[in-house]
């Protein structure tokens, strides 16, 4: 009996095993299956992260190879630390990363800095907005440069400010262009001006020594004509011929006073004379919302001239096609070019399609003092006329057959031996 | 003075200039001749005696500078002049190296004006004494026989009778013949002058 209980109890207890294991098999395969899933979710995450890892690492590298100088700054502590700043910052200021980092980021400019920049910097960071500016700088080594800068604001999630982030380019070699040809313009517009007032002197002269060689004549001749007769007469008639030759002495020395600079005749290439003054008035153009066109002729010969003249007529011309498009809506196209006339002779001609000249003016153009403009003197049509004669060469000017005029001068291949 | 003999041309567009250098000019005895634009002085018919033109530069239209240029290539030979009230050097030098007499700046003094003027005229006088002498020569060419004058070419060149005589296929008695005609109608007393003779008629060039 207790033998059949044993093996009842052991049957039952069996039985009761196997229901355990039943259900831990049951559990273990759960939390297999759980695993699985939390293990496919932590391989997913890392993944993610490594991704994410990757951007950063791209974005760090991004900065680092750029032109610009790139710079991050503490905006919450009072001296402005720099935390982070590039390989292109640290060439550009001359300082070195331990250098930077944590230190006043204003300091890295140089002590001679624009004070009244800095600060205007100072109270744009305290405002939260952003700075757009140039100012002078000064590497560690004391070497000066002009620092394009930029900077802007970083927000947490809550708004507030907490850092700023910046940009700065080196523009000293753009400046230093743009005033080299603020320069030459200045040097243009000034050897015009005297230009103009040579040529105005220079026709006022030639107005007045008209009379006073009627003049002079007129009592020589009465001189003559009385022979010894009339003393007192005679005396007169010299005074008038001394007084004359006084007033021409005048004008003679005005002249010598006002005299153009001798000018330098040098072998040049026109499109290249063309090309530079250009950019002396792309400026003017862009603003006036002008396109010049150029078609420049290769294997030109090249032009003995004076440059600074040269480019004067170029310029007058080109102004005054300015003020001919002025009220043109479309096209607002200036066309320049140069071709070969013969084997000794390159013309140039400049093109608009402005408002052109009424027919009855044109005979008038190149005198003096004509002028078709409100404010102007009309002097840089003759002044360009005289110019280019004195280069040996010719101005003339023609309507287009659709609108606008065409001004073409010729200019003579230089020789060698001149 | 013998200056009544003399023209003198004023060319310049302002009147009363024109009317106070004729006045001075007569005064010293020239005969003198106004103009106010280049092209009436161009289309004048020229009188041949000494003369001397005075030309402003600065003329509207035809200025002083195509004037000159103008009258060369019609072969009027009168020597100028130039006057301006708005000279340069560089004007001058142009003007002098074209064969302008002298470049005067205005107002003109009366003794730089007379000065000039005066070696003007005896330039003129020299040209025409030339112009007159060639005119004579070539007057003499004209009555060459066509033979005469191919005759008279060959000798020119310095070639021998005997070469003309072969070159030609004719006798040599026949080139003597014709060369002594060329000779007396020319009027030249030997072959060094008949070279002379056939270059200043244009036949030959000098060099030859």
């Amino acid at each position: 009996m207790e033998n059949k209980t044993r093996t009842k109890k052991r049957l039952s207890k069996n039985r009761a095993q196997n229901g355990e294991r039943v259900r831990l098999e049951g559990l273990v395969r759960k939390q297999a299956v759980e695993l699985k899933i939390k293990n496919g979710q932590l391989k997913n995450g890392m993944a993610k992260q490594a991704k994410s890892e990757e951007q950063v690492y791209i974005r760090t590298k991004a900065m680092e190879s750029t032109a610009e100088g790139i710079f991050i700054i503490d905006a919450q502590k009072p001296d402005f630390p720099v935390i982070y700043a590039n390989q292109a910052f640290q060439k550009m200021t001359g300082y070195s990363k331990r250098e930077i980092l944590d230190q006043n980021y204003f300091a890295l400019y140089g002590v001679d800095a624009d004070q009244r920049i800095i600060n205007e910097i100072k109270n744009v960071i305290h405002r939260g907005e952003t700075f757009h500016g140039e100012m002078l700088s000064f590497q560690k080594n004391g070497n000066k440069y002009w620092n394009l800068l930029r900077i802007a604001p970083v927000r947490d999630t809550g708004g507030v400010v907490t850092h700023y982030v910046g940009i700065q380019t080196d523009v000293t070699l753009m400046r230093a262009r743009e005033l080299e040809i603020d320069e030459q313009r200045e040097e243009l517009l000034h050897v015009t001006r005297v230009g103009k007032l040579a040529e105005f002197v220079s026709s006022l002269a030639h107005e007045i020594s008209q009379p006073l060689t009627a003049i002079l004549s007129y009592a020589q001749a009465a001189q003559r004509m009385l022979m010894d007769k009339e003393p007192k007469l005679r005396e007169i008639l010299q005074y008038i011929i001394n007084d004359d030759q006084r007033a021409a002495g005048v004008i003679q020395r005005l002249r010598v006073l006002l005299k153009k600079s001798s000018s330098e005749m040098k072998l040049l290439d026109i499109n290249t004379l063309i090309n530079e003054t250009i950019v002396l008035i792309a400026t003017d153009a862009t603003v006036r919302n002008i396109f010049l066109k150029l078609e420049l002729e290769s294997g030109l010969p090249l032009v003995r001239g004076d440059r600074i003249q040269l480019q004067q007529v170029l310029l007058n011309l080109i102004s005054n096609s300015f003020d001919a498009l002025e009220n043109n809506l479309s096209p607002r196209e200036i066309l320049i070019s140069t071709s070969r006339k013969d084997a000794d002779t390159v013309t140039v001609s400049v093109k608009d399609s402005g408002c052109g000249i009424p027919a009855h003016n044109i005979p008038k153009l190149f005198t003096h003092f004509f002028t078709s403009k409100l404010d102007g003197l009309g002097m840089g049509l003759s002044i360009s006329r005289s110019i280019i004669e004195s280069h040996g060469g010719r101005m003339e000017v023609k309507n287009n057959p659709d609108h606008g005029v065409t001004f073409y001068f010729t200019i003579s291949a230089g020789k060698k031996d001149v | 003075m013998s200056n009544s003999g003399s023209t003198i041309y004023i060319v310049d567009d302002d009147i009363s200039v024109c009317r106070a250098l004729s006045l001075l000019l007569k005064s010293y005895g020239f005969n003198v001749q106004t103009f106010t634009r280049a092209a009436d002085f161009l289309t004048f018919k020229h009188p041949k005696v000494p003369s001397c033109l005075v030309l402003d530069i600065r003329l509207p239209n035809i200025n002083g500078f195509a004037l000159q240029k103008a009258m060369a290539s019609r072969g009027i030979i009168t020597p100028i002049v130039f006057i301006t009230g708005h000279g340069d050097i560089p004007m001058s030098v142009k003007a002098m190296k074209a064969g302008a007499v002298d470049f005067l700046p205005k107002p003109l003094t009366e003794k730089k004006l007379l000065n000039a003027i005066t070696q003007a005229i005896s330039k003129s006088k020299i040209q025409n004494k030339k112009q007159t002498e060639i005119a004579k020569i070539k007057r003499r060419v004209k009555i060459l026989s066509p033979r005469e004058l191919e005759v008279f070419r060959f000798v020119a060149k310095g070639m021998l009778n005997k070469q003309i005589a072969s070159r030609r296929g004719t006798a040599l008695q026949t080139i003597k013949v014709h060369r002594g005609r060329v000779m007396q109608k020319m009027q030249a007393k030997n072959v060094t002058e008949l070279i002379h003779l056939a270059q200043k008629a244009g036949l030959i060039s000098p060099q030859h």
